[in-house]
């Protein structure tokens, strides 16, 4: 408040030489003054933001104590993006008007546009000191607000317009909102029950509460009446994809996939045309081993929006468990077309490879030379590069790849299992007992508490 | 109504990927059942000596403006080789912002930072809210802050939402949790809540100096101190090279530096820092050690640029549990 006072006791913004004197009497000025103010709404309106602030300033010189003119300066100049000259306009408009909340709000939006968050912060301080109970403006600024994703201001003026004690119930749904996204559960859930329990409430909107609700539960790890709750919202808003999608990552993360199958089966019948069940609906199908259906569901998502990189992952996913490696290893070359350098791919598919029968050991060797390019220390590559040298006779240079690995993961068993197995292979007897004793040493730590 | 048991949780640093702990991985260390708070009637009060007494809501606190800056926070009777700290991203307004707003008045040398939990601290102290004393002078520098984020999300019920107070450089205990109140006070002005409860008498550092006679001190600054992250105590490793990390740090200025030793502190090593050390926040380090079979004891040092270096025991004539700066052993068997 104290920098806006500062500013405002300068009284008007601008200076004597940007306003000419003018010899006319008060009748002729009224009249002018009116042809200005017509003729900026007017450029305004035509898009012509320059034109609009040049006529709304010479209004202004014109009656300097018009809080209409340096309102409208000031919109016109923020839409020209000239933020600093529109944030001078609208604390004059505020201080020739200060029982306005017009200036006020603009002023809040120009600092958003501007993204000054520390000025925009100030007008709030002033706005929220001025008009502490004002609930339009403040559940207006709070909309605003949560739109620009400024979403800790968002809340604040959610609060106030709480304080003001009126009564919204689209209001009290976004504070809910924004209070599980701060991580206030019980206040979220205490304000969306309201909603959901108060009569005359559309549908929709008491959707929304219960979904809310249903995912501040579940944010306290009460997940049965999460899903009570998200199970409320899909019965009163059936055609809100997003409590289908929220109920199911929630069976999902329960490990419940049959029922996370069947709450997006449901789902998608109302809304096939939605690609946003597909791959929770393909990879559910994967975890409760449904394979074929997983299949076709994660078909159909590639075709239709073939950069969804996790459905390659599910797809070989479900290959790899039904224990046809071709295909396995064609949906990872696929995903290697799509993005190169998606991590561990190589890995996965030289993985893959050494599960053919026969395998090509000379491929595999290829595609783990490709890999080491991008991830050198990756111990998978050398792991699984020892075991294609065991399996092609050349056991001095698996030896070698089962030494790297184990330098680069040193508390991981299987390359201590693999070389020991080397070594006996090569008569090296003593070796072999040494890396296999390592081995249970590793294991043993690894149970360490 | 309470709505939680009061907690005492720490996680081993081991699980610390990077420089910054995981809120769900912050040690918690409550003396009163976690009070249960609501945002809509969540009030900050500033009074005592003041010239505008506050009275703040968090729609007030949000709409001031924000400091973000990393801390370390650490309780003061972390154990050696214990894991009760923590270093974080914080975002908070300055409280030297919202006493100047209330108009400290000349004089005043203390606050009393109230939290909403409250119970009794000894068997014969009256439940009270838990409280404590700070300097104006701390309150005013500029890293002092009414703490609302935490790593960029609000803070976690356990860990003082909607509000606490964050005095860097401090051990935790200052660092009142579940905000409620600050009461500005003279120097002749009883602090009633922090006597009556009991406060003065915890959280002191009680040294023999002579048979019989004790300097008695309250904490404050962090000492400099390090720790092992990995391996972790008694464990078990095969020969070779393998990467010691851990954490350093200290309240007062920056860390200068760390040693290891596999010899139970009779040789040392440098380790190397991961970042460039700076105020308040922690830095990892890490040493590539060439683990020999045997039985071995790991050790870290850390010293500051004030001069200071972790001692090797505890010092003589320490009579009370706080402070356990000195070096932990890590025993490690290799094979």
């Amino acid at each position: 408040m104290n920098v806006l006072a500062a500013l405002l006791s300068f009284g008007s913004v601008l200076a004597a030489a940007e306003c000419p004197p003018s010899s006319l009497g008060e009748k002729e000025t009224l009249a002018k003054f009116q042809d200005l103010d017509r003729a900026a709404q007017s450029a305004f309106d035509r898009g012509q933001f320059a034109a609009a602030a040049e006529q709304y300033r010479e209004a202004a010189c014109l009656v300097p104590k018009s809080a209409r003119a340096f309102y409208g300066l000031g919109i016109a100049e923020a839409a020209a993006g000239k933020f600093a000259a529109a944030r001078k306009a609208l604390e004059t408009a505020y201080a020739i008007l200060p029982e306005n909340v017009m200036p006020l709000a603009m002023l809040v939006r120009v600092e958003v546009a501007a993204k000054d968050i520390d000025r925009l912060k100030e007008v709030l301080r002033t706005a929220a000191q001025r008009f502490p109970k004002n609930a339009e403006l403040h559940s207006g600024l709070a909309r605003f607000l949560a739109e620009s994703q400024l979403l800790d201001l968002a809340l604040a003026e959610s609060l106030r317009f709480e304080q003001t004690g009126a009564s919204d119930t689209a209001s009290a749904v976004a504070l809910a909102v924004l209070e599980n996204g701060a991580g206030a559960y019980q206040d979220a859930i205490r304000t969306a029950q309201a909603v959901e329990g108060q009569s005359g409430v559309a549908d929709a909107v008491k959707a929304s509460a219960a979904g809310v609700a249903g995912l501040s539960y579940e944010s306290i790890g009460e997940r049965e009446q999460a899903i009570k709750h998200l199970s409320l919202a899909i019965e009163l808003a059936p055609a809100q994809e997003n409590s289908y999608l929220a109920l199911a990552y929630l069976y999902e993360k329960a490990q419940r996939f049959k029922e996370a199958v069947a709450v997006l089966e449901r789902g998608r019948k109302l809304m096939p045309e939605s690609l946003h069940f597909l791959l929770p609906l393909g990879s559910n199908l994967v975890w409760s081993e449904q394979y074929q259906p997983a299949v076709d569901v994660l078909n159909e998502l590639l075709r239709k929006a073939p950069d969804t990189l996790e459905a390659y992952l599910r797809l070989a996913e479900a290959y790899r468990n039904t224990g046809r490696p071709e295909l396995e290893i064609e949906i990872l070359r696929k995903l290697a077309q799509v993005k190169p350098d998606y991590p561990m791919v190589h890995v996965l598919t030289a993985r893959a490879m050494l599960n053919m029968d026969p395998v090509d050991y000379s491929a595999v060797l290829r595609i783990l030379a490709q890999a080491e390019k991008s991830t050198p220390n990756d111990a998978d590559i050398f792991y699984l590069r020892g075991k294609a040298y065991v399996a092609a006779g050349r056991a001095e240079e698996a030896v070698a790849a089962f030494q790297r690995a184990i330098e680069l993961r040193p508390m991981d068993p299987s390359p201590y299992y693999q070389l020991g197995l080397v070594y006996r292979k090569l008569g090296q007897l003593d070796l072999a007992r040494q890396t296999l004793s390592r081995m249970e040493h590793v294991k043993q730590a690894a149970g360490t508490p | 109504m309470p709505s939680h048991e009061a907690q005492n949780l720490s996680y081993p640093l081991q699980a610390i990927e990077g420089a910054i702990t995981p809120p769900d991985l912050f040690f918690v260390r409550d003396h009163f059942s976690e009070p249960e708070l609501t945002l809509d009637a969540w009030r900050l009060k500033i009074e005592g000596r003041v010239a505008r007494p506050l009275e703040l809501s968090l729609a007030d606190l949000l709409e001031s403006p924000t400091k973000k800056l990393e801390a370390v926070l650490e309780c003061a009777g972390n154990t050696a080789g214990g894991s009760a700290v923590s270093n974080a991203i914080w975002e908070g307004v300055p409280l030297a912002y919202l006493l100047r707003q209330a108009g400290v008045e000349s004089g005043a040398t203390m606050a009393l930072i109230e939290g909403a939990d409250s119970g009794r601290l000894m068997p014969d102290s009256p439940s009270l809210p838990y409280c404590q004393l700070v300097p104006i002078a701390k309150c005013m520098q500029p890293e002092s802050l009414i703490a609302l984020k935490l790593n960029d999300r609000f803070l976690p019920r356990r860990n003082g939402f909607p509000a606490r107070a964050l005095f860097p450089g401090w051990y935790a205990m200052d660092s009142v949790k579940w905000l409620q109140r600050i009461t500005v006070l003279r120097p002749e002005a009883p602090a009633s809540g922090f006597e009556a409860s009991g406060m003065n008498k915890v959280y002191n550092r009680i040294v023999e100096t002579s048979p019989g006679n004790r300097a008695v001190t309250r904490l404050s600054n962090i000492l400099i101190r390090s720790a092992i992250a990995w391996p972790p105590d008694n464990w078990k490793l095969p020969a070779g090279r393998h990467v010691i990390r851990g954490f350093a740090w200290t309240g007062a200025g920056v860390v200068r530096g760390v040693e290891f030793s596999s010899d139970s502190g009779t040789a040392w090593t440098p380790a190397k820092l991961e970042l460039a050390p700076k105020p308040f926040r922690w830095v990892r380090w890490n040493y590539s050690w060439r683990a020999s079979p045997g039985e071995h004891v790991l050790m870290s040092r850390a010293s500051d640029d004030s001069g200071h270096s972790q001692p090797l025991k505890r010092q003589p004539g320490r009579k009370d549990g706080y402070e356990l700066n000195f070096c932990a052993p890590v025993r490690c068997s290799v094979q």
